[in-house]
């Protein structure tokens, strides 16, 4: 490679601006210029991009006379990404006097442009797995990758845990089928991930056969990350539950003061509402150079934001995780989290959004809103320390995502059943599929359903003269071209002040409350709703100091199993103060409290709590699952108890724990511990003791919007379909009334099980818990650990504000000693 | 279920419909026969089945009480003209004597011989029989009888105690007009907000019940 005209021109290049490539980057070149796919493993701000996109370009200065057509397929997760690495890239070509363009397409690409790349490909296309189905979906579009040399799927890591990296996955099996019918295999196909739990299965995944020229390339570099934790003066001025932390926001200030720019992070819109009020009210000099960044912002807002963020306009942004990817913002040097952080790699690609060049070290603060989260400060140091990250779960079986591709290529050029489905299994998403399930899926798009049901009149998927499977309705073409894609939105509204402009979206649901002349809070402004109009929220500004903030639904993730585990060895730690963690110290009195009134478990113990008060019988328990395996766990052990005595119990959970309540005794002691909590009969019992018709019902819901039964219309435009409304509730009963082999439905029900439930974690849960000690104590009142999951079952119908003092109130009357 | 409104006794099914015992009629709302297979002209899977089951239902419905009429509140026929109208006119047959009364929906767009041939008497914009005045969209009602509409497709939700509420299907009585389930099982519910006075009997699994 040393010797080729194409590297000497990159070194030169780069010694011009006194710089040289890391070894990473090195290595790469070296075996993409082999004919090796592969994976680039490094941390951000240290030129993942340059890794590949150099490569490629080595190579084609490397031709004896410039090549054309499209070179190289650059997918990215956002859209606001391609951008800055298009100009990135633009430059390097431009000054390297390769005469490539460099071309984006996604959602915001104008028409114009759209058919200037349809008569010439730019050489390098920057795109998002929704875009390049699109082109996959394009009369004509299978000659356009006749040149195509490498495809890159950018935050990898982002995509393997989606429904996006299965259409990633397909799109390329699918350019690998046309090269090899054009007798031209020169593909290579490279993901660049952060670091992640399973990185050979990341590779796997992109790159599935196992006779591949395949690599990962991991950067020897570490990035510098420095954690602390905001901890209140005294662990009294913490409340005991919360989840807002506004007590120490005032700490905030002098942070945000001294920093350049800083990022906020809170786990929910409706928490970055609140704050934003706040920091404002307790510090008016920030008005006007604070701004606030979440997915319900309106699009020009977001950008006029982010553009800000970039000119170092702003002093901080309140942002969710609609901020956690993205492109670097320069000026920004100091990243707040507020609330659990969740999971270890969130956190730390949350940090790596500050001090972005390479060994300049990120900083973040994490700032705990309830005493017992200080430990998860603790707690995340030492699996930042220990690189103790989550694995992505990459996606298998997902037909829905199966039919709308197969639809997809019938509305393009057309497809032959057996290319493709040999294609297909070649994916990993896709490995075990059987050819029954394949016989249904091709079923299912042509003639309706399984040969059992009768399904006259259909028309979708038909097979033309040339033998191809085709889409021959322009209006069902037209119709799938719209909602290609597999990120399902919850109804959405756009809101515009009366006047004219746009501040952002709202859920349905939640207009559905409000009445004329009530004020709610948005994109950090005070609104007061005047009607509803085309789809519209109509609003003007209000006069009140005042209002409700939205609740979005979803978003709340679970404690990730790395960080809970880490976390129960914290907890040992405290009481015996042989450890480093400031954290920890401040914690002390509290775990004192804890063991005085029951007791501290450690990492090999399983407590439980038995509280008997006027509220009735309560038994609290904490595995430090999360709160997904805890809600299951829950039901499971009450109706495992229910089997016992008749008894009827209302469940409660958080991250650490759940409650059971009854007004009738629990039984409990040793024996009964260890059956609870028992790892048998899982499967069987789990399907007795929830209702996963229900949970099925709520996943079937994005299945069918993905799998193209249900018509979602333009994003923000109300597209009316006469007489074709229906709902995924709908689709569901029927399939679930006539058609019981339906493979859409069986899938609902697998993602009830393996995504909703956690099935694998529940079942290592129980594991481990049969091998822990359970220690089972009986205290006078509510303990530490008890307290919050208390508080947290009141969560569910009350707003934020009253409950912060129905929590102070709970506090005196049960904590008065 | 059997109740009084405005003297006239009423039988509630829980198949989604009611009859009046004394007018010997049997009345039902929003059959929309033909929407399964105008999805699937749309490339949307819908098996026959489904439309093949409410007619089924409703054939239960004519042997358990014997009527003379059959009223049909609106929404016969979904759409346009297609194999399940085909499939509805053999099933006709079968009940000569029963007489069909369509009081025609924002749906019921068919020409005039497609109801000729079917046997089918359509009345435009209301029917009144026994102190009722059947129309599809209550709110177009002129009449000062009680009017008994369909159109909506209502749907009550019930809270449990673990504050899971459930949705149901549900006939509706209030002041001023009354509202039938959507007959056909392919339809989705609009929830209703009840006032005070209304009486509400939502249709639960195997049995119709007064919320």
């Amino acid at each position: 490679m040393q010797k080729t005209k194409g590297y000497k021109q990159i070194i030169s290049w780069l010694k011009a601006d006194k710089r040289k490539p890391f070894d990473f980057q090195k290595e790469t070149w070296q075996y993409y210029l082999e004919g090796y796919s592969g994976l680039v493993n490094a941390p951000t701000g240290f030129g993942k991009t340059f890794s590949v996109f150099l490569a490629v370009v080595i190579e084609g200065l490397n031709q004896p006379k410039p090549v054309k057509g499209l070179q190289l397929i650059w997918i990215t997760p956002l859209r606001s990404l391609a951008k800055d690495i298009a100009r990135a890239m633009h430059e390097v070509v431009s000054v390297l006097g390769l005469d490539w363009h460099v071309g984006v397409r996604n959602g915001d690409t104008s028409q114009a442009e759209r058919l200037q790349q349809k008569k010439t490909m730019p050489e390098i296309l920057l795109i998002t797995p929704e875009s390049l189905h699109l082109l996959l979906a394009q009369k004509g579009s299978s000659n356009l990758f006749k040149n195509l040399q490498c495809i890159v799927a950018d935050e990898w890591h982002e995509l393997l845990g989606s429904k996006r990296g299965v259409m990633v996955e397909l799109a390329i099996s699918r350019i690998k089928g046309l090269q090899k019918a054009n007798g031209k295999q020169q593909l290579r196909v490279w993901g660049i991930s952060a670091t992640i739990g399973n990185i050979q299965e990341a590779l796997d995944v992109i790159i599935p056969e196992d006779n591949a020229k395949k690599i990962i390339v991991r950067a020897q570099l570490e990035k510098k990350i420095e954690i602390k934790t905001i901890l209140p003066d005294t662990i009294e001025t913490l409340p005991w539950a919360g989840h807002l932390g506004l007590k120490l926001a005032h700490k905030l200030i002098p942070i945000i003061n001294q920093s350049r720019t800083t990022l906020i992070f809170i786990n929910t819109r409706g928490q970055s509402e609140i704050w934003y009020q706040h920091l404002l009210n307790i510090e008016p000099d920030l008005a006007g150079r604070l701004a606030i960044h979440h997915g319900s912002i309106d699009f020009e807002l977001r950008n006029w934001i982010e553009d800000s963020l970039h000119n170092g306009l702003l002093k901080a942004v309140i942002a969710t995780s609609s901020l956690d990817l993205g492109v670097d913002f320069k000026p920004v040097d100091t990243v707040v989290q507020i609330g659990s952080p969740k999971g270890v790699a969130r956190f730390l690609q949350r940090a790596g959004r500050s001090g972005h060049s390479p060994y300049e070290v990120s900083k973040i603060y994490f700032l705990p809103t309830h005493a017992l989260e200080i430990v998860e400060g603790a707690a995340i140091k030492e699996a930042a320390r220990e690189n103790n990250i989550e694995s992505r779960e990459p996606f298998v079986m997902v037909f829905d995502t199966l039919v709308q591709y197969l639809v997809t290529l019938a509305v393009g050029d057309g497809f032959d059943d057996k290319v493709i489905y040999q294609e297909v299994v070649q994916t990993h998403a896709f490995k075990e599929l059987l050819p029954e399930e394949w016989t249904w899926t091709m079923q299912f798009i042509t003639s309706g359903g399984d040969s059992l049901t009768a399904y006259n009149e259909f028309k979708k998927v038909v097979k033309d003269e040339d033998g191809l499977w085709k889409v021959k309705s322009r209006q069902i073409a037209l119709r799938h071209r719209l909602h290609i894609g597999t990120i399902v939105s919850d109804a959405m509204l756009r809101v515009k002040f009366l006047s004219g402009g746009y501040i952002g979206m709202i859920e349905e649901y939640f207009v559905s409350k409000l009445k004329a002349g009530d004020s709610f809070v948005l994109a950090g402004r005070i609104l007061e709703f005047v009607q509803i109009k085309d789809m519209t929220v109509f609003v003007r500004r209000s006069k009140q100091k005042k209002a409700m903030s939205p609740s979005w639904l979803g978003g709340r993730l679970p404690l990730s199993s790395n960080l809970g585990s880490v976390l129960r060895k914290k907890y040992n730690e405290v009481l015996y103060k042989k450890h480093q963690d400031e954290e920890l110290d401040v914690v002390y009195p509290l775990f004192l409290t804890q063991q005085e009134r029951s007791h501290v478990p450690k990492s090999d113990e399983l407590l439980i709590e038995m509280i008997n008060n006027r509220e009735g019988f309560h038994l609290f328990a904490y595995p430090f699952e999360g709160r997904l395996v805890h809600e299951i766990l829950g039901a499971l052990v009450a109706y495992r108890l229910s089997k016992l005595v008749p008894i009827t119990f209302s469940i409660a959970m958080n991250d650490y724990g759940f409650e059971l309540l009854s007004d009738t005794e629990i039984p409990m002691d040793d024996g009964i511990a260890y059956e609870i909590f028992s790892p048998k009969n899982l499967a069987e019992d789990i399907t007795l003791s929830i209702n996963s018709t229900e949970m099925a019902r709520r996943k079937f819901r994005d299945i069918a919007c993905i799998s193209g039964l249900v018509f979602q219309g333009y994003p923000g435009k109300y597209v009316k379909n006469k007489h074709l409304q229906s709902s995924a509730g709908l689709f569901f009963n029927v399939f679930s009334d006539f058609d019981k082999h339906n493979l859409l439905l069986r899938q609902a029900y697998e993602e009830v099980f393996y995504q909703q439930l956690e099935e694998p974690r529940l079942a290592a849960a129980l594991h481990r818990i049969q091998q822990s000690n359970i220690i089972i104590t009986y205290p006078k009142r509510f303990t530490p650990l008890s307290f919050p999951i208390k508080v947290d079952s009141l969560r569910a119908n009350m707003s934020s504000e009253e409950l912060e003092k129905r929590i102070e109130r709970m506090k005196k009357e049960v904590f008065k000693e | 279920m059997e109740i009084k409104i405005r003297g006239e006794e009423l039988i509630l099914d829980k198949e989604r419909a009611i009859y009046l015992p004394k007018e010997r009629l049997l009345a039902i709302s929003d059959l929309h026969l033909g929407k399964a297979a105008h999805f699937r002209k749309a490339g949307l899977a819908i098996p026959n089945t489904v439309s093949r089951n409410d007619l089924l239902r409703l054939e239960n419905l004519l042997q358990k009480y014997q009527p003379k009429q059959l009223l049909i509140n609106g929404d016969m026929f979904h759409s346009d003209y297609n194999t399940e109208i085909d499939e509805f006119a053999k099933w006709r047959k079968k009940f000569n004597e029963v007489s069909f009364i369509l009081v025609k929906g924002n749906h019921d767009k068919q020409k005039e011989e497609i109801y000729t041939d079917l046997a089918i008497e359509v009345h435009e914009p209301s029917y009144n029989c026994a102190g009722f005045c059947f129309i599809h969209d209550t709110i177009q009602c002129r009449s000062d009888l009680y009017p008994i509409g369909g159109h909506l497709h209502p749907g009550i939700r019930v809270y449990n105690k673990a504050k899971q509420g459930l949705k149901f299907p549900c006939f509706y009585f209030g002041e001023d007009y009354a509202i039938l389930p959507a007959f056909s099982a392919f339809t989705g519910l609009r929830l209703l907000k009840p006032k005070e006075n209304d009486q509400i009997f939502a249709i639960v699994a195997s049995k119709v019940i007064k919320v």
